[in-house]
């Protein structure tokens, strides 16, 4: 049986102050945790890319050798690494975590947008001496909280790449500070009205759904016509 | 905006498990620390006497219940008078209240509807016991209740002992999350008492010394929450208000979520209204830990609930919004996927998991000193989901009627 409490309200200092230091205590451990897994995060993010940039360089150094090697083997391995997709959606969603450090962030995306330029420009180069037509889409955005249809235009794209797996969507953050970005903004003559895509080297402003997509690409759908065909002739 | 709005957060929980902590150090500190005094044993004859008013309004189906658990308490009968105040029922209650009359410790009184504070006030009248106490027509009392309440009045500056609330047979599922919320409300009476800054003095059976009641002018209004009125007005005068955990009342509570809300709109109202009235005793050092935490943080946890809605509510909408634009795009899909990158490990969620922790100590604690249980009972889950979207809807109603000042109905 519990005694029945009388207190007087007489403050006892150190009891406050003890409250006080658990608490800050508390806190101090759920920041360090929050920062512990997301420096956790950033470190897989980095193995990523060093990944995909190892996939990168490996394409250029086959690429390189094809005076001893068929157009075929390239092409079969042009397809951007598989591991490109999900750095992305990583970044875009430690993107929203409040508690990242902003610099190790921004860097991340720095190597990012650098990798993406590096595979638009070898999936050129292969397509041209390959006698390629590759399909692939420019989509800058930003997240300043300035453009308003940037989030419906990334679901578009995301629709698009999932009907259609051999079409290329990269996307690159209008306003990050990375001298090759800018290039690439300056050579396709980007301004910032956003969301931008660039297609067939055509800069088009504004939300664009689907179907516009598809009318703009008409490549696309033929593609995906062709692809029927082929499938429907395996089964007989 | 989003940075102002996690800086509120973090100090909202900040506040919230600042308030936690300092209620389980305190207790810790009360436990282990200094030895408790503990009272001498006193002989029956020793006991008070005591009037215990049961103010009826429509009563019909539980004043027998409640008169069966007053004649069964183990008091001196010669100590004991049960004063059953007939509020202008307009039912069957006086015809069974009249029927205990026969035992020589009920006196039955009628008059006009007036509400509880008059009938307590008219029970304060006709008696000349040392100690005077209440218990609601919808409550139950244990037997060794009263006599436990009783012995703390031996230290000469102990106006008012609270008991041990708890809900009589919880059978839906709003009254078993009120059961989790009682014991947790055990725990805090408790600890307020032993801070010297309980400010409330509950309906179901506290129980008063006569004289200071007197002193003080009986029982008012209170914006319909006399015990809260009573409570402050004992503080201000500088009395203590124990509190007997042990001693354990059973009370009827609402089984109906209008009911339930219109209950609660009415205690958030009358803490609202009467913390206006004795505003002066916020931050007020003179009020030790009373004036400095414990009144302040209530006020707080009133504003900390509404913005945790508010911001909850604010995310859920914009979810929502988001899931239904991209779902016009690309579709209606759900593929069952698991990865540990997307686990959200944010800081705030971390330290919302620590506070609910705390909370379920605190409910444990609460059903260890009232009920001798260590765990807490099973239905806890269900109060930790649920009652959190439950009690910004009525502190919001509250606030909106304290602000206009609209007033609350008992019934």
């Amino acid at each position: 049986m519990e005694e029945p409490s009388i207190g007087t309200r007489s403050m006892r200092w150190q009891t406050y102050a003890t409250a006080f230091v658990i608490t800050a205590l508390i806190f101090a451990t759920a920041f360090y945790a929050a920062n512990y897994f997301n420096n956790l995060r950033a470190t897989e993010v980095r193995t990523a890319q060093d990944n995909v940039f190892i996939d990168i360089l490996s394409l250029e150094t086959q690429f390189a050798l094809l005076a001893s090697h068929s157009c075929s083997d390239i092409s079969e391995n042009s397809v951007l690494s598989r591991e490109i997709g999900p750095v992305g959606e990583r970044i875009a969603y430690l993107e929203t975590q409040a508690s990242v450090e902003q610099d190790s962030l921004v860097r991340l995306k720095r190597y990012y947008s650098l990798l993406q330029i590096k595979d638009l420009l070898l999936m050129q180069e292969v397509s041209e001496k390959c006698g390629l037509e590759p399909i692939f889409i420019l989509y800058f955005f930003s997240n300043k909280g300035d453009c308003e249809d940037c989030e419906e235009q990334g679901y578009v794209l995301t629709a698009l790449s999932r009907d259609y797996p051999q079409l290329r969507v990269y996307s690159f953050d209008y306003n990050l500070e990375n001298p090759a970005l800018q290039t690439l903004i300056q050579i396709n003559n980007v301004e910032n009205d956003l969301p931008a895509l660039v297609i067939n080297g055509l800069p088009y402003y504004g939300l664009h759904n689907v179907e516009d997509i598809e009318n703009i690409l008409p490549e696309l759908t033929a593609l995906q016509t062709t692809e029927s065909e082929d499938a429907a002739t395996i089964k007989r | 905006m989003t940075e102002i709005g996690h800086i509120i957060t973090y100090a909202a929980l900040f506040t919230a498990l600042f308030f936690e902590v300092f209620l389980l150090v305190s207790f810790l500190e009360r436990r282990f620390g200094k030895t408790v005094h503990t009272p001498k044993s006193a002989k029956e004859l020793a006991l008070p006497r005591v009037a215990i008013v049961v103010p009826c309004f429509n009563e019909e189906n539980t004043v027998a219940g409640t008169l069966d658990s007053l004649l069964s308490l183990s008091y001196p009968h010669g100590k004991l008078e049960i004063l059953v105040i007939d509020d202008g029922s307009t039912d069957r209650t006086a015809e069974i209240a009249h029927k205990y009359a026969l035992d020589s410790r009920v006196r039955i009184y009628r008059k006009k509807n007036g509400g509880k504070h008059t009938a307590m006030n008219l029970a304060l009248a006709k008696t000349d016991a040392e100690l005077i106490g209440c218990l609601d027509a919808d409550s139950v009392v244990e037997a060794s209740s009263l006599a436990m309440l009783a012995r703390p009045f031996e230290n000469k500056n102990v106006a008012a002992i609270t008991p041990g609330i708890h809900v009589r047979e919880p059978k839906t599922f709003l009254q078993h999350m009120q059961n989790v919320e009682y014991l947790l409300s055990v725990f805090n009476r408790f600890m307020f008492s032993a801070l010297g800054s309980a400010f409330i003095t509950p309906g179901p059976f506290s129980i008063f010394r006569t004289s200071v009641v007197r002193e003080l002018g009986g029982w008012r209004h209170g914006h319909s929450t006399e015990d809260m009125e009573m409570a402050l007005r004992i503080q201000a005068a500088g009395y203590l208000i124990g509190n007997a955990p042990s001693a354990s009342v059973h009370t009827t509570t609402p089984h109906t979520l209008k009911a339930l809300f219109r209950q609660r709109v009415r205690w958030a109202y009358g803490f609202l209204r009467n913390a206006i009235d004795y505003r002066s005793m916020f931050i007020n050092r003179m009020y030790g830990n009373l004036g400095m935490i414990i009144l302040p943080a209530a006020l707080i946890s009133i504003a900390v609930a509404l913005f945790f809605f508010a911001r909850i509510f604010w995310y859920g909408a914009h979810t929502v919004a988001q899931t239904y634009a991209r779902a016009q795009i690309i579709g209606i899909s759900f593929t069952p996927s698991f990865d540990l990158f997307y686990i959200n490990t944010s800081a705030i969620l971390f330290l919302i998991y620590v506070s609910i922790l705390l909370i379920v100590v605190l409910i444990s604690v609460g059903s260890l000193i009232s009920t001798g249980r260590r765990l807490p009972p099973s239905s806890t889950p269900l109060f930790i989901i649920f009652y959190g979207f439950l009690v910004p809807l009525w502190l919001a109603t509250a606030v909106v009627r304290a602000f206009f000042g609209t007033g609350v109905r008992w019934k």
